[in-house]
């Protein structure tokens, strides 16, 4: 149970994919203009993650390792189309605002990049609590930037169609917060915040690393 | 026939420059960091992308229009099979060229299995086939010829910004920054201010 909590942890702070290990920045940048759009993303991709590293786990005895990576495609892909046809059917606004970004979770190299590194290796149990942690600590970081963003560009969020919080009407705010340059500055500001952070919790420097651990492993 | 040079033209342009996969998208960040330290090895990702995803396109476009569609099976397969195919494409690619043009395998070889996973190309894959997922006319399908040029002009964009991104880290690193935002922070906002050039083109040509 400790090391069931201490994996999940892992994946919130220390090694936080988006911060840290810098792997599924696509996504994050892009869909972080609206508070509800990056809720939903968020929601995606933990349960994407969990559901693909519980079933990578399961069947990682099965799977030889030269065609391991078309087989985590396929599995993630099955459950991405389980997110889009259900978020079609049920939420279509939200699923027209993120658009071509749900079927791109299949190539978000979190969730690769985490059957990869961790499922393949280690028993379901184990393999869920980092999929959680990894996949909240994304949303976490997602909800943040986007909730920085749509405030302070607009003034007030709202969550499907009600205003939750709304500055006063002379409030004119910087639009370019909402437009493509505000998430790269915002967010380069949130990584080194959590770097001095990790510094100052950990008393270590953790080094970012801005690659995708996929890219390394399919190269084999 | 000058009209549809045109049309070409205008779509080459808005692919690349107007709606840059990169810095005014998102799309296929991770190589954009991962790659950008070194100046050599970015024009060498830039020439595997625009060569992969050219012919990712292609074989989407044939695979979707020849047997999705004709099948019925098109708006629920559309994931798997385009990533299926693209994969086992960039692997057969990879073993001839290492076979037919050793050459060009050494230069362009060692990028070649890092694009599969990357999400630029399924991302244009999807956008030059699919209709519905083209931003900016919703429910236009693109024809075969369309569908080429548009993913050659995404993918010079694509090269374009990493080629620009690569030099500016490179004189970033002798720049006195500041302690916390040394590394990875700085170079956030160098590419939100590299964005912020991009900005000003939107809207160009009504795209």
């Amino acid at each position: 149970m400790n090391e069931w909590m201490s994996t999940f942890k892992r994946g919130l702070s220390i090694d936080n994919p988006l911060t840290v290990l810098m792997i599924g920045l696509c996504a994050t940048l892009a869909v972080s203009t609206k508070f509800e759009g990056a809720f939903f993303m968020g929601l995606a991709v933990v349960f994407v993650l969990t559901m693909s590293s519980l079933l990578v786990a399961l069947i990682r005895g099965l799977v030889p390792e030269q065609v391991r990576i078309p087989i985590f495609i396929v599995v993630i892909a099955s459950f991405v189309t389980i997110v889009d046809l259900t978020m079609h059917a049920f939420l279509p606004d939200i699923y027209t605002f993120l658009g071509v970004w749900i079927p791109l979770i299949v190539v978000n190299c979190v969730i690769l990049g985490r059957a990869e590194a961790f499922a393949y290796h280690n028993k379901p149990s184990l393999a869920v609590a980092d999929g959680l942690g990894m996949g909240l600590g994304f949303a976490a970081v997602i909800i943040v930037l986007a909730t920085l963003r749509e405030f302070i560009g607009s003034g007030e969020i709202v969550f499907l169609g009600t205003t939750i919080v709304r500055l006063p009407g002379w409030y004119r705010g910087p639009g370019v917060v909402l437009l493509f340059p505000g998430a790269f500055i915002i967010f380069g500001f949130m990584v080194a915040g959590a770097g001095a952070m990790n510094r100052r919790i950990h008393g270590r420097v953790v080094e970012t690393k801005a690659h995708c651990t996929i890219e390394e492993g399919a190269s084999r | 026939m000058m009209e549809t040079l045109a049309h070409f033209a205008l779509l080459l342009v808005g692919a690349a420059l107007v709606n840059n996969i990169l810095l005014t998208r998102f799309i296929g960040l991770c190589p954009f960091f991962g790659v950008s330290n070194a100046m050599e090895t970015s024009w060498g990702m830039a020439g595997a992308v625009l060569f992969v995803m050219t012919l990712a396109s292609t074989a989407t476009w044939v695979f979707w229009n020849w047997l999705l569609v004709p099948l019925g099976v098109g708006e629920f397969l559309y994931i798997p099979a385009f990533i299926l195919v693209i994969a086992s494409l960039v692997q057969f690619v990879e073993m001839y060229l290492r076979k037919a043009a050793p050459s060009l395998y050494r230069s362009l070889g060692i990028f070649l299995p890092l694009i599969t996973t990357n999400c630029a190309v399924l991302a244009t894959a999807t956008e030059a086939v699919k209709p519905g997922f083209f931003k900016m006319n919703l429910a236009y399908g693109f024809g075969f010829g369309e569908a080429v040029v548009y993913t050659v002009g995404v993918a010079l964009g694509f090269g374009f910004a990493l080629i620009t991104f690569a030099a500016l880290r490179e004189r970033l690193e002798v720049a006195p920054v500041p302690d916390v935002m040394r590394g990875t922070p700085m170079a956030f906002i160098t590419a939100g201010l590299l964005s912020l050039g991009y900005v000003g083109l939107s809207g160009l040509f009504g795209l």
